[in-house]
């Protein structure tokens, strides 16, 4: 009788005398200890080696700021972190710019507009790899499809690949048609303006020009600022792939991007502390881009022009 | 008359859309069916002369592929599960923690979706040897362990913190622990989302390249994406076996796309992206 008294008593106060809030607790345990180990604690690591001399076996030994000077007194990593410059300068505004201008043309909610709209995002799914080897195909400049399409338009067909300019273009095409992220953000922010905006815009005569210019524009900005920055980090990384799948960073180094060489420096020669530099490099590069554009723009993006 | 000459405009712009955007699908099944062997075409081909589907089993005779095929497969079905499980519980936690750490969580989960993959691959690296895990099939289910990705624990985040208040607190006051609750009350009132997490999740792990390129070497553990980079080296020129092999990896997840995209492009708790709280 008091045994059983004894037992019941515990598994209650096991079970139902835990507050509320120390339960909730436990369900962020799994994503916090998992993004502490496999994400903070390697990002922070790195940062950190990345003023030592590491090469992935013994300690790493304090070396200041060497590692940034051996690396800026390389020509490849400076042409690798103006090639990633320019890739970003052309491939951000005209992803963001494509992903806006399809947003707007199929935001209607009418039949056959969530067909297209699927169709829009269909090549943001198809594994990188493969990806990366159709558009090797696509760039073959003798029999690729698009050479043989330029020539039935009567256009002249470049050497894509095997020439530096057209390389660095053909990553940059690429990249165009995987914009299914930025699509979606923007669709979703375009359903957020209140219909009744536009309405009273009407009202008051303004033409669709114009409510895009003083309505649409100014309240997707936030939307846009948020692309923008996410864009600017995932393109560079996303060059990865390409690079090492299509081109390997040729011709004459025209691909080599920041990560190809990051790749490199720590996975082929093992100098981790080189690596961990040029990272930093790069995203001292990136937060100088982020800089300016907030520089031209503001941050609230106040992008009404008219 | 004049409404309808614009409605026209619009399917057309669609139209058009939907036929660039599904070009280089097309061409990847399009050129898959081409013999191998004949001359490459010199005018632009929108259908293969004599098409057969002999490319499939020949790249199987290649290369091992129902090993890769067999690999990629564990790793998508431990990972995706987990990712789902992780991410919906954390996504309730936060849902339910008080303003103050809840602010917290969101905007350290927002700086985390900033963060770069290669500021992770040195240092990972390590991590996953004091593991024991590189060169195992556990490397490339790890980042499962974090949820996969922090828009997924953001996505549910959101999408739980749409369920009324009062509803799970009646349930509480009944004496309903907090499992009990996410389990039976409001992990069903999310199903779209998750199955936005399943399908980006499955994507992310099918299609991950990067993971085994650094932290997988033994042959046998290849997964399909590094066997598409094997069948490059091996035969650079044939492009009706490499295409056939691209085809092989982006038919599942297109498949899942297509099956899933009614809940998954309808799916607004993206919308919220920007919400403050």
């Amino acid at each position: 009788m008091l045994k059983e008294q004894l037992t019941r008593f515990s598994t209650r106060k096991l079970s139902v005398r835990m507050p509320y809030s120390a339960q909730i607790r436990f369900f962020l345990l799994p994503y916090l200890f998992g993004t502490l180990i496999l994400v903070i604690i390697p990002a922070v690591a790195t940062a950190l080696i990345a003023f030592t001399d590491y090469k992935a076996v013994g300690l790493p030994t304090f070396v200041g700021l060497a590692n940034f000077r051996q690396l800026m007194g390389s020509a490849l990593v400076r042409l690798s972190l103006r090639n990633s410059v320019i890739y970003l300068l052309l491939a951000v505004p005209l992803r963001l710019l494509g992903a806006l201008t399809l947003a707007l043309l199929l935001q209607h909610r009418r039949r056959f507009f969530g067909l297209y709209r699927a169709a829009v995002y269909i090549p943001t799914v198809i594994p990188e790899a493969a990806y990366a080897l159709l558009w090797l195909w696509i760039f073959n400049p003798v029999y690729g499809p698009l050479n043989l399409f330029l020539g039935w338009l009567g256009l002249p067909a470049p050497a894509w690949l095997t020439e530096p300019t057209t390389a660095r273009l053909a990553i940059v095409i690429l990249s165009l048609f995987q914009i299914g992220e930025g699509f979606v953000v923007l669709l979703a922010g375009l359903q957020n303006i209140p219909r009744s905006f536009y309405e009273s815009a009407k009202v008051d005569g303004a033409n669709s020009w114009q409510s895009f210019w003083q309505i649409t524009l100014p309240l997707l900005s936030p939307w846009l600022m948020l692309l923008t920055f996410r864009d600017l980090i995932m393109s560079l990384q996303n060059t990865f792939t390409p690079s090492f799948m299509i081109t390997y960073g040729g011709p004459y180094y025209a691909t080599t991007f920041a990560p190809l060489l990051i790749y490199e420096l720590a996975f082929d020669y093992f100098e981790l502390g080189l690596a961990a530099a040029l990272l930093i490099l790069t995203y001292v590069l990136l937060g100088l881009i982020v800089m300016g554009i907030i520089n031209i723009v503001g941050l609230g993006g106040s992008a009404d022009e008219a | 008359m004049k409404r309808k000459a614009i409605w026209a405009l619009r399917h057309g712009a669609g139209v058009i859309i939907t036929i660039i955007f599904l070009l280089p699908l097309y061409w990847i099944f399009t050129a898959s069916l081409r013999q191998v062997g004949l001359p490459p075409p010199t005018s632009i081909e929108w259908w293969p002369q004599s098409p057969t589907l002999d490319n499939y089993p020949f790249i199987f005779d290649l290369l091992p592929m129902t090993r890769y095929i067999r690999n990629s497969l564990i790793v998508v079905a431990t990972a995706v599960p987990i990712t789902v499980f992780v991410a919906s519980i954390a996504g309730f936690g936060m849902s339910q923690e008080e303003d103050l750490w809840r602010r917290r969580l969101l905007i350290t989960s927002v700086i985390l979706l900033m963060v770069p993959g290669a500021s992770v691959w040195l240092f990972r690296f390590q991590i996953l040897r004091w593991l024991g895990w590189i060169d195992t099939l556990w490397a490339l289910i790890a980042p499962a362990f974090a949820a996969g990705n922090p828009l997924f624990v953001l996505l549910f985040f959101w999408s739980y913190r749409r369920i009324p208040a009062e509803i799970h607190e009646a349930a509480r006051l009944d004496g309903a622990s907090a499992w009990l609750i996410w389990w039976k009350m409001a992990r069903p009132l999310v199903r779209p989302t998750t199955v936005t997490v399943i399908v980006l999740s499955f994507v992310m792990y099918w299609s991950d390249f990067v993971s085994p390129v650094l932290y997988v070497f033994r042959t046998e553990l290849y997964t399909l994406p590094i066997g598409l980079q094997l069948l490059k080296q091996l035969n650079p020129t044939n492009w009706p076996l490499l295409m056939a092999a691209a085809a092989v990896i982006t038919l599942p997840v297109l498949l899942l796309f297509i099956f899933l995209q009614r809940s998954f492009l309808s799916d607004l708790s993206i919308a919220n992206l920007l919400d403050q709280n």
